[in-house]
């Protein structure tokens, strides 16, 4: 039996009396691109960042590559690369300085740090910033630089949270270019995003999450499916997006279509 | 239908004291006022509670203390109507004003008025907050206390002139209140500008220099002096003397100026020349409108949407790129590495550092006030100055995590265990204060002369115990108490207190065994049983420090999510 790049178990997570996530339970193959979809304040960023060890959980388990994470599961760190949702940027370095700092905290040795930096800084057309601090940085470049960050030591799961946010199209087309890239090449990737199209396009696998809980999981096909049979008047062979599963399934928590006006706007 | 309302040529109706604006000054009160309060949920804001109002009581004491003494010197200098020496008061006030809040501006907290821009604020309006805020800091209180003292120490000696007193003074704190704001916002404005960076230090360090050279001279002229009761007023006259015209000129030259004037004011309306006193007084009033003036052209740009991070960008961006790297391509030489270039780049953080070694000077010259007195005479004043410089360090010892800012996230994602994180940057923070302790060492043997051998060894043995003794209260300070640096601020963000003052606090503990190590020895005249104590001592206090390294990353992990939602907080 194929061991899960990601699994979960009962995932939980307590602010207080509010429970942000609660028991989640998923599985993620090697070498899928999982889509981890929800609408605002749903729990997508916190279950990253238990993912990540940013967050501890208030119960169950993590398995990452076969093994329990948490936060001395250090070894397996060296697995795992992320954009996480502040980018975790240091802005008083240049470019080539913060990798050069990532590459070293990940353990790469000089040579290995500064051939990558200097081919992650040309890929994602950063390699002409190379003297500007990172705080001067617009913030599709940040976004560019910390997922250049996420990859530099060769992660075998990545974990994005919107790595899309603020990137202008061609960079976009090059990111999504290169993690394909990295799946044919066995890697797995979660990735949260509020852009359903790049989920449709990019992700073999869904899984959505609502006030805490996830309500969907497994592939586009099988998530077209079940939204087929539980919609009534479905005509055979009609196929769904991804926003109207998204839609169908949240339902009015993911408030589609809003009937009130505001009366004071014209 | 739409009902549309008539609006002010900026936005908003009526002048900055109209009904929108006072709708907006209460809002923002209210505004101030919720998040004072729901910060008292957490035990932080609790804690900044507390620690804001002890420093706040300090800041009483001194100012009390400060305005004691310029009570009894004014009333000395009233009673005996000796007039001319009343300026000295106001120039010594206003350096007071300017300098309290430079020595302090590493533990003064300071709000953003950045973020009304966003509102249909009037510019009148901008303007009244960014003077109210100012109101309610130390130097205010502090200088307020003082010219209260001066007012007090005139009236009770002439209680005739206790109209023209108010009004000398009143005008004279407004001068000043406007002048460090108007400091202030242009340091801010010239820290976020390379070149006129570049300037300031320039500048900065001249005036440094200046002062140094200053010292050593007068320092061994007094020392000379001290030989010879006699001998020692010659110099003195000799120097008067030789400057007699252009000490007259400076004291003609002071009188057109806002301490001066103050002063003038007073002397002119015991002369029964009310005319010419409001001369005087009208003459300070243009140096208000000056002060205002040249605050109110910063804020202006401010207020227009300019950008102190922008403007600094422009520069860096052709700034240097940093051609160097630490040797070795661990994690360790990484952190050590990434620090120094942050420090580097960071004005504040190197002024905070480096601003100590300027008081140094000072400090010394408290040593140095008999003519009599040198190093043997008060064998403290070099352990004191060398301590006086760790105070610069606060910043860096006891929230070492604060300019990591949403980069905090990396240091917890990485496998790098967060103590390798907490070891080297103390290790680096240690050799930078190594570094300037050598410094303040060096500037206070040039001011008192070289302390005896055993002063420096026992000097010495008590920066071996008082080195981990910070080490190990910032470690925990960092990791529970932490607060987010804003880089290109001189100041503290709000909420810093809850750090800021115990951390002093344990500075001026570890500080007190020194003393108390040091007094109790050279009483019984065991001169050389500090060294051992305090080696002692530092043994302890390496093996804490070891230990609180050791848990560090269990520490980290139990305040992993407060420590990132507070170093990620939006400036």
């Amino acid at each position: 039996m194929e061991i899960p790049a990601i699994q979960t178990n009962g995932l939980t997570r307590f602010f207080g009396a509010l429970a942000a996530v609660e028991d989640v339970t998923l599985s993620v193959a090697p070498g899928q691109f999982f889509g981890f979809l929800g609408p605002n304040g749903a729990g997508k960023s916190t279950t990253i960042k238990m993912l990540t060890g940013l967050l501890e959980p208030s119960a169950g388990t993590i398995d990452i590559l076969g093994q329990r994470f948490g936060p001395e599961a250090r070894e397996l760190k060296r697995q795992i690369g992320v954009v996480p949702e502040g980018m975790a940027l240091l802005g008083r370095l240049t470019a080539p300085e913060y990798l050069h700092f990532v590459g070293r905290m990940y353990g790469l040795d000089a040579a290995t740090t500064n051939q990558r930096t200097e081919e992650l800084l040309e890929f994602m057309q950063l390699a002409g910033e190379g003297r500007k601090l990172v705080t001067d940085f617009s913030h599709g470049m940040q976004k560019k630089l910390a997922m250049a960050a996420a990859v530099i030591h060769g992660p075998k799961v990545l974990f994005l949270d919107e790595p899309f946010e603020g990137v202008d199209a061609i960079a976009a087309g090059m990111l999504k270019n290169m993690l394909t890239g990295m799946i044919n090449r066995g890697a797995t990737v979660f990735l949260t995003t509020h852009v359903l199209e790049i989920v449709e396009r990019l992700c073999s696998h869904v899984a959505i999450i609502s006030k805490g809980r996830l309500v969907a999981i497994g592939s586009l096909d099988e998530l077209r499916a079940g939204v087929a049979s539980a919609l009534p008047g479905v005509e055979q062979g009609q196929r769904f997006t991804l926003e109207e599963i998204f839609l169908a399934i949240l339902g009015a928590d993911g408030h589609p279509e809003s009937t009130q006006e505001l009366s004071w706007l014209l | 239908m739409a009902v549309v309302t008539r609006v002010g040529a900026n936005g908003t109706g009526g002048g900055m004291l109209g009904r929108d604006a006072r709708a907006q000054y209460a809002a923002i009160a209210r505004m101030r006022w919720l998040m004072f309060r729901n910060g008292l949920r957490s035990i932080h804001g609790l804690l900044d509670l507390g620690a804001t109002g002890i420093a706040w009581m300090l800041y009483s004491v001194f100012g009390l203390c400060l305005g004691i003494g310029l009570c009894t010197a004014a009333y000395s200098l009233a009673s005996r109507a000796s007039w001319q020496y009343l300026p000295i008061l106001f120039w010594a006030i206003s350096f007071l004003w300017l300098m309290f809040p430079i020595a302090i501006a590493s533990f003064q907290e300071q709000s953003d008025l950045g973020i009304l821009l966003r509102f249909p604020v009037r510019f009148g309006s901008y303007f009244i907050l960014y003077l109210i805020s100012g109101l309610m800091e130390a130097s205010t209180f502090v200088g307020v206390l003082c010219c209260l003292g001066v007012w007090l120490g005139i009236v009770i000696a002439r209680p005739d002139l206790y109209l023209w007193a108010a009004l000398g003074l009143s005008v004279f704190a407004v001068f000043n209140i406007l002048l460090v704001r108007a400091v202030f916002a242009w340091i801010d404005r010239w820290l976020a500008q390379r070149k006129t960076r570049e300037i300031l230090g320039a500048v900065f360090m001249v005036l440094f220099v200046c002062l140094l050279v200053i010292n050593s001279v007068w320092s061994q002229k007094r020392y000379e002096g001290s030989k010879n009761h006699k001998e020692a007023a010659a110099p003195l006259r000799e120097v008067m003397d030789k400057y007699a015209p252009l000490l007259k000129t400076g004291a003609q030259v002071q009188q057109g100026l806002p301490p001066g004037l103050g002063a003038r004011t007073l002397q002119q309306a015991l002369e029964q020349k009310p005319v010419a006193g409001f001369a005087s007084l009208g003459m300070l009033g243009l140096w208000v409108v000056l002060a205002g003036g040249a605050l109110a052209g910063r804020l202006k740009a401010q207020y227009r949407g300019e950008n102190l991070s922008w403007a600094s960008s422009r520069d860096k961006a052709i700034g240097r790129g940093g051609g160097w790297t630490l040797g070795g391509s661990r994690p360790f030489a990484a952190i050590v590495e990434k620090e120094l270039r942050s420090l580097l780049r960071s004005v504040p953080l190197l002024w905070a550092v480096s601003v100590p070694l300027l008081f140094v000077l000072v400090i010394a010259g408290v040593f140095h006030r008999s003519p009599s007195s040198d190093m043997n005479s008060f064998p403290f004043a070099f352990p004191l100055c060398v301590a006086y410089a760790l105070l610069g360090f606060t910043g860096l010892f006891y929230n070492n995590l604060g300019a990591e800012g949403a980069g905090i996230q990396l240091l917890f994602i990485s496998p790098t265990p967060i103590r390798t994180v907490l070891l080297a940057k103390n290790l680096l923070h240690s050799i930078l204060f190594v570094l300037v302790g050598f410094a303040a060492g060096i500037l206070s043997c040039l001011r008192l002369g070289v302390p005896p051998f055993v002063v420096l060894a026992a000097t010495g043995a008590w920066l071996v115990f008082a080195l981990p003794c910070n080490l190990a209260a910032g470690i925990i300070f960092s990791l529970t108490m932490p607060y987010r640096i804003n880089p290109g601020r001189i100041t503290r963000p709000a909420g810093a207190q809850a750090n800021t003052l115990p951390a002093a606090l344990i500075q001026l503990g570890v500080l007190g065994v020194g003393v108390f190590v040091f007094w109790l020895c050279w009483s019984s005249k065991s001169r050389w049983l500090p060294v051992p104590i305090f080696l002692a001592l530092a043994v302890g206090a390496i093996f804490v420090w070891m230990r609180i390294l050791h848990y560090s990353d269990g520490n980290a992990n139990q305040h992993r999510d407060s420590l990132i939602a507070t170093l990620m907080k939006a400036e």
